[in-house]
């Protein structure tokens, strides 16, 4: 029951929880920083083919532990929140299942 | 005048007799207690099963009463009672004696309180789903003392439920699980009025009956009822502790809390506020697909019962929907996750206020008590179907039965295709185990390297549980430019093989 490590310097952490472990065999990943928020779900379709639409494009995402809307942050003048060096991010598919 | 010593014995026989008559007196009074207590257990029974009306008078005017009635010595309780065609809930307790007793743990708790407690008993909650989720939770909040409990399925009980679902047992194997729930509960206390809808949650239905109760909780396991019941919170004005498990993972999110009128921003965020898009139907498995742990979905449906409870006793200050609460902090949501693999095991996020442009819960909102009750809203075509999958010309296919019928030489080559823990549980003799990756082209390569495809003059098979996963591979070696010999698939993988060829196939 490791943690997850640090990301190594210039990079964030991207956390999968449920469906999105599934679909990437992963708990995590390092990715470059900066990188805007608006962007993520295509870096990591391009990552991991056929992501986007079978489980990224429902996910709910957190930065830092807050969730954040990415039509929101798209329809904002300034291109929306940017994912900075050490930042921890979550992608969150919904569980359905019980 | 006769001295006093004469005098003494005529004192102690008269000190004797006094001393009877009070120990006389003492027994008639802790008779007379006793069958206080039984009087007002009766009454209580009898309020309970008569379904009574729980008092009108404010939950703050009984508190009063009751702190009154403490103030007072309870030895002059005798006087006071009168126990006599007693059939209004006016008792000088506001609680019975086994009452007191049974949830006197939880309420000498400041947070619950015999304020708390009474909310709890006032308290009417339905339980949507009696699996995994539903029993734990059903099991605490019955526990606790909540005045009403609704169940709500329509399955049976299976022996593969029996892990997890706690409030089952193996006798009760193929009777529905509301009945089974109910047998358990009404052991464990039987002060709960339970509610038996023994059926699966429908829209037409949903509004009547989600008026009829204070809190929802959802215990499903399918995308479709977690928006039907969110979107019938959200119209009937009751908050929704949902919670949902998969494998070793598990989410909890309070919604609609404060379950204000839709359009104030003010209210608690409703399930599409934090999911608008339903997940794919491919990403989406239950649990006999994709697996659970037991303690995993125990833990889900026990915090389940804790929300409930925190928001059941919470003292409310609700504020008049004025201009005053619209301008109130809109409050945010926080998903709780369990990951029982993980470090940390147990993580919240915030997550956000209500969605101005919500389908259900805003101004802009589509979905309405009409569009409901009328069945119009198709929360299957909204989430999605999977067909069963059927890719290959019948000619690629062959049954479990033939496939047995098939010389058992080394011309023939069978693919497992399940991952390698079912491999591992059972698999067929001589088979190879290449699982399927979900993408043709990568489980191309791993079949390759695993030396399957190696003679290509070789038929092969390829099997799965049920016979989706291995039309998919079959399918991907026939696209292979050098294909060249035959491939097909076992028709309903190893679920037509036990039930064609070997009936002592582990069925799991």
């Amino acid at each position: 029951m490791a943690s997850t490590p640090k990301p190594p310097p210039g990079h964030f952490t991207v956390l999968y929880f449920a469906a999105a472990t599934s679909h990437t065999e992963r708990q995590h990943d390092f990715l470059q920083a900066p990188m805007p928020v608006t962007q993520l779900w295509n870096a990591l379709d391009k990552k991991y083919p056929g992501f986007k639409v079978k489980v990224l494009e429902s996910a709910a995402l957190t930065v830092n532990l807050e969730y954040v809307d990415l039509d929101e942050e798209a329809a904002r003048g300034d291109g929306g929140m940017v994912i900075r060096a050490g930042d921890e991010v979550g992608v969150i598919p919904p569980v359905s299942s019980g | 005048m006769p001295s006093t010593e004469p005098d003494v014995e005529p004192l102690d026989g008269r000190l004797t007799r006094l001393r009877q008559q009070v120990e006389t007196a003492e027994a008639s009074l802790r008779r007379l207690k006793l069958q206080v207590q039984e009087t007002e257990n009766q009454v209580e029974v009898k309020r309970q099963t008569q379904q009574a009306q729980i008092s009108n008078a404010s939950l703050s005017e009984q508190t009063k009463r009751a702190s009154d009635s403490l103030r007072k010595s309870p030895r002059d309780e005798i006087t006071l009672v009168n126990t006599a065609g007693c059939d209004s809930p006016s008792p000088r307790w506001p609680l019975t004696a086994a009452e007191y007793q049974r949830y006197g743990r939880q309420m000498i708790m400041p947070e619950v309180g015999l304020e708390g407690q009474l909310r709890l008993r006032k308290a009417k909650v339905l339980i949507v789903g009696v699996g995994g989720l539903g029993c734990p939770a059903a099991v605490y909040l019955a526990g606790a003392g909540v005045g009403t409990l609704g169940l709500m399925d329509g399955d049976t009980v299976e022996l593969s439920n029996l892990h997890r679902q706690v409030a089952h047992a193996t006798t009760r194997v193929g009777m529905s699980k509301v009945e089974s729930a109910f047998q358990y509960l009404q052991s464990l206390n039987a002060e709960v009025s339970y509610v038996r809808h023994d059926f699966h949650l429908s829209p037409e239905q949903a509004i009547s009956i989600f008026e009829q109760y204070d809190l929802v909780l959802d215990c499903t396991d399918h995308p479709t009822s977690r928006y039907l019941i969110s979107d019938a919170c959200v119209l009937t004005g009751k908050s929704l502790v949902s919670a949902s498990a998969l494998k070793t993972e598990g989410q909890l999110i309070v919604l609609n809390e404060p379950p204000l009128r839709p359009g104030n921003l003010s209210g608690g965020p409703c399930y599409r506020c934090i999911f608008p898009k339903p997940p794919s139907a491919e990403s989406v498995l239950s649990c006999g697909e994709g697996g659970i742990l037991g303690p995993v979905v125990g833990v889900m449906g026990v915090l389940q019962a804790l929300e409930a409870i925190k928001i059941l006793t919470k003292q409310r200050h609700e504020p008049a929907e004025t201009s005053a609460s619209v301008e109130a902090q809109p409050v945010k949501a926080s998903l709780l996750m369990f990951s029982a693999y993980s470090n940390p095991q147990f993580r919240t996020v915030r997550l956000r206020s209500r969605r101005a442009d919500c389908a259900a819960c805003s101004t802009h909102r589509t979905i309405s008590a009409d569009s409901l009750s009328s069945g119009s809203l198709d929360y299957v075509a909204f989430c999605g179907r999977t067909a069963p999958v059927n890719v290959l010309p019948s000619e690629s296919r062959i049954s479990a039965r033939e496939f047995s019928q098939l010389a058992q030489d080394s011309s023939n080559v069978l693919i497992d295709v399940r991952d390698k823990t079912q491999y591992a549980i059972c698999a067929l003799p001589g088979s190879t185990n290449v699982p399927w990756t979900g993408n043709a082209d990568s489980w191309l390569a791993k079949a390759q390297q695993s030396g399957a495809l190696d003679h290509a003059q070789n038929q092969k098979y390829i099997v799965c549980r049920f016979g989706n996963d291995s039309q998919l591979a079959a399918k991907a070696i026939l696209e292979r430019p050098e294909q060249t010999s035959d491939v097909k698939d076992v028709t309903n993988g190893f679920q037509a093989w036990r039930e064609e060829v070997d009936s002592s196939w582990p069925d799991y």
